[in-house]
């Protein structure tokens, strides 16, 4: 194994330097530092002509030039790497040190979302094999797969930003509204649930009365403007989350966990006011940090106190409750945020933004309305990026599910006489995750390389946004920096992919291909 | 007291009408303070005169934090800011040229320090060549050592004409300049504040704003330092005014000596690549009263046309000043909350033919080479001739900013009284007469005189044209199209390092657009005279224009300058050398709310003047 990995560090070392080395080259021929200069009517024209290429080394050949930069690089083993200053003035390893986490906060979210959603999806739409949903999922994921982000982005925009901010002047929902969002998602609920033709048509009223009640409340209450769940809502949801996750997790069958996640679900709403007394008097990363550390501590406690054999399932399934209805309490306290936010002048009632990661004229020293102020900018990008993002999970998941479902173990499973539920959680879904992995680190690796595109059109400045401006400004250094990174990322995250697996699938032992 | 059941009930219905007025009315939205304006490039650092911060951002964040003598004004004429101060020629001699500066009484920094002559004393130390090299600090024209003070100001007009040190008067309010001959647009190259004490604090290296008999007694070290050429001192202070004021993050923890200005603004806070924010400065009493009710303004960074026009349409920008092209403007049309105005930057679009070879570059003798005669003389009138300028305006620029008529020339600026004259009498007309199509047959009547085949075998030009831009693209399939015509057939080649191209011998014909960032009497000088020092790409060796430019470096009376103007343009179109387009268009849209901005075609674009506007 050591050796192995010794190995693959060493062929990592070696990718890395001639990658790097024949882009330098290739960014130096093709691009001319000097071209602006050179159209300049500017009397000092020339004093700049000497400057920049005093500061820039130009009279150095590109191969040469290119030790020079490596000589800076490796100073990491020494602890001091030089990455140069940027044509900006700013050394490259401060504007990477801001642009990485940026670019993480950008596609992170979206990127774990896309993953979960897909996954879910896909594998409903595995288990519903040619059904309505099927079919209209595959339909979408096609459609979602083939459009391009700025095209998207725009289109989001446009109506969930401007016109739903000029919606909310005057928060009147339209009849027509009403009734379409019910027949949606009265068809969307249907189809996944629905099986005969009684059960498609009672699901489908229910659903459709559901949400097209819950609108008119929406608009009959102007929730949309001062919008909160309360503690009553919360219990409601609490109670649902802790009937699925125990299904999922360990089938309702288990008596034991069924009282812990209910329990937890009870607890959340008793802790309701203490948690919004602690929001409102000690808000801050910090606070909320104890208290989701507490929330785990008392969920294993309970876990433990209604468990006496297999506890570790027991365990898990609380903790799982606990968190999600944690996590309602805090979507909560956001709600309630979300007038105030609305109310400050920066904000001007238009509550969508459709650029930037925070709002610049915004200066309130309120934590919630600064966090919240993060969240409204993360929504329209991760929206993007997810829809995007899901499309290739709902497939993937999909045709690894249905090909595990036909081995042989899946078979001897039922044979066994286990229920489906177990079938389908503990047999099959965990042997989709092996080759999910790889897709998985894939994209993780590509996350930090940035996504241009969505940096652009939403004006975030990550990673992309360095490289495009290394490239525009005929920035060597800059983009030599975001190249470094990327390219160690890559390969890095391909080698943790190839030890993932060897950990995830017993059958797969690195280092013994010979 | 006590009410008839009528009063009440009409007491009842007119409070439920009050109410329900009063929630129906929209409320009365509070006044804006604030203007988010649109950048399209990352600003670069405090002090715009490096090699690293040179950019427009940064002129444009100077503008609303500094205020000198004179600035631009969007007629692009030089305005004198007599709030600052007053300026005047007190010796003007042929060897022997004066100005004295002098700054008004009571105008303060930012943080209370009063301005005065010595806090211009340092535009010499960062300007002039002779004084660096004195002092010490190195010669700037070095090409492997910097300078202290490692800017760009070295070795222009400033440094090659100034004579001997600045004169601090006694009263340390003015300070005369000596030039060594009167040189054309002096008023230009005048002295632009510092704060010194400010400078002279970073070099000690203070962290905190420092009392007022601190900041006096700085000032009073620097001006020691001035005069004795202590290298110790400024050198160091070259060092923070090199690398100190580059930084492009700036918030509660930057070092709030670097912020010390005397504009409209100061730095607040800035996020590299993101946005920059000015805050109102309550001192401010350097430039023209502030009769507006702002006191933010954010220059936020979008590089997207599209991501500026969907922002500027949900509010978050106030003013957009992207891409100009035909989309946007549609787009931005469209918005019901936003006013659109049409406007230009000074860059001049513009044919050049290849007449000789350039020094340096490699030989050219082509079919333009003055090396012909009246034979290259000809095809070179025909291929002006047969570049629809007309379709061009028609189909390119129009649509931006609605302007049709193409450029007669580059001496001055269209839409003054002295462009008129100009084209009237310059020559240009022979290339803009009639319509294309008779441009055309005259064209193609030139070329049949040498190449009687021409319209079968055309004659090959070699072009070269830039890549990566739509626009010049289209430009030039149009202009292809038409050249067909009239007997040529030109031949692009497309280069993405095409600026170190320009002059090379494979090619007869360039065309691009040239940037100025200042108007001076010498416009188009250094272009067109033999050898001039920018662009200089056709091999252009004129003995006209040379002797109408070398009488250009020192001030004349405007029209006198005018006559030489036309004598030099004339010469030029006779020569058929070169073919003026089209000025840039830019495109501006501003929230119907906010009055008072007028781009600017110069640079800084928007901010020059902040103190108008308002909502």
């Amino acid at each position: 194994m050591a050796a192995f990995i010794l190995r693959r560090l060493g062929a990592l070392g070696v990718i890395l330097f001639g990658s790097s080395f024949i882009l330098y080259n290739l960014a130096a021929i093709s691009a001319d530092p000097l071209e602006e200069l050179r159209l300049s009517l500017d009397p000092s024209r020339d004093a700049q002509i000497t400057a920049l290429t005093r500061e820039l080394q130009l009279d150095v050949p590109p191969p040469l030039r290119y030790f020079l930069w490596l000589r800076g690089v490796f100073g990491i083993f020494v602890g001091q790497p030089n990455f140069g200053t940027g044509r900006d003035g700013a050394a490259v390893i401060e504007s990477l040190s801001i642009a990485i986490p940026v670019t993480l906060r950008l596609v992170l979210a979206a990127t774990i979302l896309a993953a979960i959603l897909g996954i879910m999806i896909g594998i409903v739409t595995a288990l519903r094999q040619y059904s309505r949903f099927d079919y209209s999922m595959t339909f979408v994921a096609f459609l979602l797969f083939s459009l391009p982000i700025f095209w998207v982005a725009v289109l989001l925009k446009e109506y969930l930003a401007i016109s739903f901010n000029n919606f909310l002047r005057d928060p009147i929902i339209p009849i027509t509204w009403i009734i379409g969002i019910g027949l949606v998602s009265g068809l969307f609920w249907a189809s996944i649930i629905g099986r005969n033709r009684k059960l498609f048509w009672t699901t489908y009223a229910v659903a459709f009365i559901l949400s097209s009640g819950l609108v008119t409340f929406f608009g009959v209450t102007g929730w949309l403007l001062n919008p909160s769940l309360g503690p009553i809502v919360i219990l409601g949801l609490s109670i649902g989350l802790a009937f699925g996750v125990t299904q999922l997790s360990v089938g309702l069958i288990n008596k034991a966990a069924l009282r812990a996640s209910l329990t937890m679900a009870g607890l959340s709403i008793v802790a309701f006011y203490p948690a919004n007394w602690v929001f409102d008097n000690y808000p801050g990363p910090l606070g909320i940090f104890l208290m989701i550390c507490g929330l785990i501590t008392t969920a294993v406690f309970v876990g433990l106190a209604f468990s006496k054999i297999d506890r570790v399932p027991i365990v898990r399934t609380s903790i799982i409750t606990a968190v999600l209805s944690g996590g309602l309490v805090l979507v909560d306290k956001f709600m309630q945020t979300w007038k105030p936010y609305m109310e400050t002048e920066a904000i001007n009632r238009r509550p969508v933004p459709t650029v930037g990661e925070r709002n610049d004229l915004l200066n309130s020293t309120d934590f919630w309305i600064s966090s919240l102020d993060i969240v409204t900018h993360l929504f329209l990008p991760t929206l993007a990026l997810t829809l995007i993002g899901f499309a290739g999970y709902i497939r993937f998941a999909r045709g690894t599910l249905l090909e595990v479902l036909n081995q042989d173990y899946i078979r001897t499973a039922r044979a066994k006489g286990l229920t489906e539920r177990t079938v389908i959680m503990r047999h099959a879904f965990r042997n989709t995750m092996i080759p999910m992995t790889t897709i998985l680190v894939a994209d993780f690796a590509g996350v930090v390389g940035g996504a241009f595109i969505t940096e652009t059109v939403f004006a975030w400045s990550g990673m992309g946004t360095l490289a495009l401006q290394g490239i525009r400004s005929q920035d060597l250094n800059l983009l030599m920096g975001v190249f470094f990174v990327t390219a160690t990322m890559a390969v890095l995250a391909n080698f943790v992919a190839d030890l993932l697996y060897s950990v995830l699938d017993p059958r797969i032992r690195a280092g013994s291909g010979e | 007291m006590k009410l008839s059941p009528r009063a009440k009930f009409a007491l009842t219905v007119g409070a439920s009408v009050a109410l329900a007025i009063s929630l129906l009315a929209p409320a009365q939205a509070a006044t804006r303070s604030t203007v988010v304006l649109h950048q399209t490039n990352p600003q670069t650092g405090l002090n715009c005169s490096l090699s690293t911060t040179n950019s427009t951002v940064c002129t444009e964040a100077a503008s609303l934090t500094g205020m000198g003598f004179n600035y631009y004004n969007d007629k692009k004429k030089l305005v004198r800011n007599t709030i600052f101060g007053s300026y005047r020629v007190v010796t003007n001699k042929p060897n022997d040229f004066r100005v004295r500066y002098t700054v008004a009484e009571g105008r303060v920094w930012s943080d209370g320090t009063p301005i005065t002559g010595v806090d211009l004393l340092l535009s010499h130390v960062t300007g002039s060549d002779e004084y660096s090299k004195a002092a010490g600090l190195g010669d700037p024209a070095s090409e492997t050592e910097k300078p202290a003070f490692n800017g760009l100001l070295y070795t222009s007009t400033y440094g090659k004409n100034i004579a001997g040190d600045p004169v601090l008067s006694s009263d340390q309010m003015s300070v005369t300049l000596r030039w060594k001959t009167p040189i054309a647009d002096w008023d230009l190259y005048g002295p632009g504040p510092s704060p010194v004490h400010a400078l002279v604090h970073l070099a000690e290296g203070k962290t905190s704003l420092q009392s007022a008999s601190a900041n006096l007694a700085a000032k009073e070290r620097f001006l020691t330092a001035f005069k004795a050429k202590d290298s110790v001192l400024l050198k160091k202070m070259g060092k923070v005014w090199s690398e100190d004021y580059s930084i492009t993050t700036i918030n509660k923890d930057t070092n709030p000596l670097l912020l010390i200005s005397n504009g409209g603004f100061i730095v607040e806070s800035a996020v590299p690549r993101t946005s920059m924010t000015f805050k109102l400065n309550p001192r401010y009493n350097s430039g023209p009263k502030m009769d507006g009710s702002i006191d933010t303004v954010v220059f936020k960074l979008i590089t997207d046309g599209t991501a500026a026009t969907q922002a500027l349409a949900n509010g978050e920008l106030d003013l957009y000043a992207g891409q100009a092209t035909a989309d946007v403007v549609a787009a931005l049309n469209k918005i019901s909350s936003v006013n659109v105005l049409g406007g230009e930057v000074a860059v001049y679009e513009h044919f050049d033919l290849h007449l000789d070879t350039v020094e340096g570059e490699s030989a050219y003798s082509g079919i333009f080479s003055v090396k012909g005669g009246a034979r290259a003389k000809a095809l070179r009138q025909a291929f002006l001739l047969g570049i629809p300028r007309d379709e061009i305006m028609e189909k390119i620029i129009a649509p931006i900013n609605g302007v049709k008529e193409p450029m007669c020339t580059t001496w001055v600026s269209p839409g003054t009284a002295e462009y008129d004259k100009i084209c009237a009498s310059n020559g240009s007309s022979f290339y803009s007469r009639g319509t294309q199509e008779s441009r055309n047959k005259k064209a193609l009547a030139l070329v049949k005189r040498y190449y009687p085949d021409a319209v079968k075998n055309p004659v090959k030009v070699n072009v070269l044209v830039p890549a990566n831009n739509t626009r010049r693209a289209a430009m030039f399939a149009i202009t292809k199209a038409n050249l067909a015509k009239v007997g040529f057939d030109a031949v692009g080649d497309v280069q993405s390092g095409w600026g170190a191209l320009l002059g090379n011998g494979k090619y007869d014909a360039f065309f691009f657009g040239w940037s100025s960032g200042s108007i001076t009497q010498r416009q188009s000088c250094d272009v067109f005279e033999t050898n001039g020092q920018a662009n200089y790409i056709m091999g252009l060796s004129i003995k006209r224009i040379d002797s109408a430019c070398n009488s250009m470096f020192v001030p004349l009376k405007e029209n006198i300058l005018l006559t030489k103007y036309i004598l030099a343009d004339r010469a030029l179109f006779a020569e058929a050398a070169t073919l003026p387009i089209f000025v840039f268009p830019a495109v501006y849209a501003v929230n119907k709310d906010l009055k008072g901005i007028k781009p600017n075609p110069l640079s800084p674009n928007l901010t020059w003047n902040y103190w108008e506007w308002n909502y």
